[in-house]
């Protein structure tokens, strides 16, 4: 028993070193180099630049427009892999579908996001396929999709990232939670299509995968390779901000660019922590059956 | 939650630990003979801008090689610019780190100011060096960067001009002018903008220039009541010019290597290079069409310099001002000049060399597609002191990006 106890100290203290501590350091880090307590340049205590980051525009136009990215990429992202997994389950477990699903996950973010500039940019792929089809009579003509104000490419490229991952968990999901069978018995009683799909399919499927799905959210939003190859300047997802800020040509703004990351931080810690508030068994990984 | 914070000291104490700097030799005391014997062996790490395939070329094939042959050094490139040196250098010098893991930096303008600000640079030591006396000090366009006395703290390594690019099949008669540019602009929209780097920042400092109606009016230190007097112009001018850029000016190509694409493509009709030769590096590669051509404006263009520093944490100091007299040789000037290797511009005064040598430099194969240094040079624009393009960068954002 005690070297039992011994060995799950042992473990806490290993998680601590090699998890929370880097992580904690750099936070402490960050914020000391924000406020001008550390940093080559830095002339002592100031709160100039927390001033800056709070009380101006770019850094709460930044958040929202990850937000925002993220919301629309999860919601078709959940979209199409519930369908996916949903209609196509047999095809998912054998022949070609089961492994070509996998295809998308061997691709970085990088990798998927200069597909979709090759392919989606106004001369791309696409826009040269409608100009011979006589479609459009310039490339010129050809939609906004990369750079755009609404990262469209953002979009499409983190839904096609993330999609396999959310069919592979839903079509688990669907055999480890014994859907099937709730299914069968919902229609013994008399249940039609819809009220099976609204009232027992869907909701058991987002509950178990919803912690998941709020990291997806986050995952998305911190994203940092594709909006810095798709996205335009201006609104800016908050990576691509703070790293902007951190290491663009003005040395001054390095305090801001930490500030802004300490922020963000704290504001993802904080939604963490009353979603935790609200049901204390969200985060548990495995369920106590008593 | 005590745990922690116990772990978090210990860790902060480690990070602090190693305050001790290893004392090294005093180079500045030794002869070239004694530098080139402690170089003798030694491994030194580059970091420069990777961005062009014939530039890593000539470094991989022609320098490395040359380098372990004559003095057994092995250098080794890692790719990083600007910023990224000044991020590292500092971050080296907060973690009071003994050693850097770079001993030569390729920088110029605002990136040296930067280094000079956090003390980055290892100097002076550009007057040891026996290559030096071959260099062209006295030109203002070399011996000083961005309005600075490099004062030994950086060695000048090559010469450039910047150029626009433009496509003579379908341009007959490129704009020579800022009146003329938002002509062709406005019968034209789409098809002119300029990037959010370098490139597109040296652009601006042309068009400055050109709005403060003469060439010196900017000249020596930031001037905060002339530049804002002449940004404001600056600004008006681009807001005017903005609905007929590419993609109505609401977002600009993120470097110049993004404008290149956009130009091969079509989708852009220019496309311009801080570098005057790479018009012909980039047909020959096929990534231009062959009617390309290069040109200056007549309000001109800024000729700058591009220099190699030595961090002042370099373990390898000695072997690292080998490599720079090197790269300053006649010989690795000269191929470093040849238009189908990298095309950049020599810091030699080639007055200085022997006869022999001033005959290769002057009957290296001609451009064809950009005009000759001697055809531009009266429209060359010395570089403005560094604030003022850190300021552009600031306000363009501010101004243009944003508005």
């Amino acid at each position: 028993m005690r070297q039992k106890r011994r060995y799950r100290n042992f473990s806490n203290l290993l998680f601590i070193a090699i998890v929370t501590l880097p992580v904690a350091s750099g936070l402490v880090y960050a914020l000391l180099y924000s406020l001008g307590f550390i940093g080559l340049l830095n002339k002592g205590f100031t709160t100039d630049a927390w001033e800056t980051i709070l009380l101006g525009k770019p850094f709460w136009s930044s958040l929202g427009f990850s937000f925002y990215i993220a919301m629309v990429t999860i919601i078709i992202s959940l979209t199409v892999s519930l369908s996916i997994a949903i209609s196509w389950r047999k095809n998912l477990n054998k022949g070609a579908l089961s492994s070509l699903i996998y295809l998308p996950l061997c691709f970085p973010g990088t990798v998927m996001a200069f597909f979709s500039y090759q392919t989606l940019s106004k001369s791309g792929l696409l826009s040269r396929i409608g100009f011979q089809l006589g479609w459009i009579d310039d490339l010129r003509m050809f939609p906004s999709w990369i750079n755009d104000a609404y990262g469209i490419g953002i979009i499409i490229t983190s839904v096609l990232l993330i999609t396999p991952f959310f069919i592979i968990l839903f079509s688990n999901l669907y055999t480890s939670e014994k859907v099937e069978e709730y299914v069968q018995l919902a229609k013994t009683f008399g249940a039609s299509k819809r009220q099976v799909l609204l009232k027992v399919t869907l909701p058991i499927l987002l509950k178990k995968a919803s912690v998941t799905i709020y990291l997806f959210i986050i995952f998305v939003m911190g994203s940092y390779e594709v909006p810095l190859l798709l996205g335009r300047q201006d609104p800016q997802m908050i990576s691509v901000a703070i790293l902007q800020k951190i290491q663009k040509y003005n040395l001054y703004d390095i305090p801001k660019g930490y500030a802004m990351s300490v922020l963000y931080v704290v504001l993802v810690i904080g939604v963490l922590f009353i979603l935790y508030r609200k049901n204390k068994t969200f985060f548990k990984t495995e369920m106590k059956h008593s | 939650m005590n745990k922690i914070i116990a772990l978090l000291t210990v860790f902060i104490c480690f990070a602090c630990a190693e305050k001790n700097k290893e004392t090294q030799k005093d180079l500045s005391k030794l002869s070239w003979e004694e530098i080139t014997t402690e170089a003798n062996g030694k491994a030194v790490t580059m970091m420069m801008w990777n961005g062009d395939s014939k530039i890593n070329d000539y470094m991989q094939n022609y320098v490395t090689p040359k380098l372990k042959k004559e003095h057994n050094i092995d250098l080794e490139i890692v790719g990083g610019q600007g910023p990224i040196i000044v991020q590292l250098l500092m971050t080296e010098l907060q973690a009071s780190k003994n050693t850097s893991d770079v001993d030569l930096v390729w920088i110029n303008g605002e990136t040296f100011f930067q280094l000079r600000q956090i003390d980055g640079l290892y100097g002076p030591w550009t007057s040891q060096i026996p290559n030096a006396a071959l260099i062209d000090f006295d030109n203002p366009f070399i011996g000083f960067d961005f309005q600075q006395a490099v004062n030994g703290y950086e060695l000048p390594w090559g010469n450039v001009q910047m150029t626009l690019i433009y496509n003579s099949a379908t341009v007959k008669n490129p704009p020579k002018t800022r009146e003329e540019l938002l002509a062709f602009a406005k019968e034209h929209p789409g098809t002119f903008t300029f990037d959010n780097h370098f490139t597109g920042l040296t652009f601006l400092k042309a068009l400055l220039i050109d709005i403060s109606g003469n060439r010196d009016e900017l000249s020596g230190d930031f001037n905060e009541e002339k530049y804002t007097k002449y940004s404001a112009q600056l600004w008006d001018y681009i807001n005017e010019l903005k609905p007929y850029l590419w993609r109505k000016g609401e977002v600009f190509p993120e470097n110049v290597a993004q404008m290149h694409q956009l130009f091969a493509t079509g989708e852009l009709l220019f496309t311009m290079s801080n570098n005057d030769s790479e018009v012909d590096s980039k047909t020959l590669e096929g990534l231009f069409p062959e009617t390309s051509k290069a040109y200056v404006p007549d309000f001109g263009t800024i000729q700058n310099s591009h220099y190699l520093g030595i961090t002042k944490l370099s373990g390898e100091k000695a072997a690292a001002m080998v490599v720079a007299n090197t790269l300053v040789s006649p010989e690795a000037q000269l191929t470093k000049m040849t238009p189908n290797i990298w095309g950049d511009g020599t810091v030699l005064d080639v007055q200085k060399l022997t006869p022999e040598q001033r005959q290769q430099f002057e009957t290296i194969p001609s451009r064809t597609r950009a005009p000759n240094r001697k055809d531009i040079q009266h429209k060359a624009l010395l570089e403005l002191s560094p604030e003022y393009m850190i300021r552009l960068a600031e306000d363009f954002r501010k101004e243009i990006i944003e508005n």
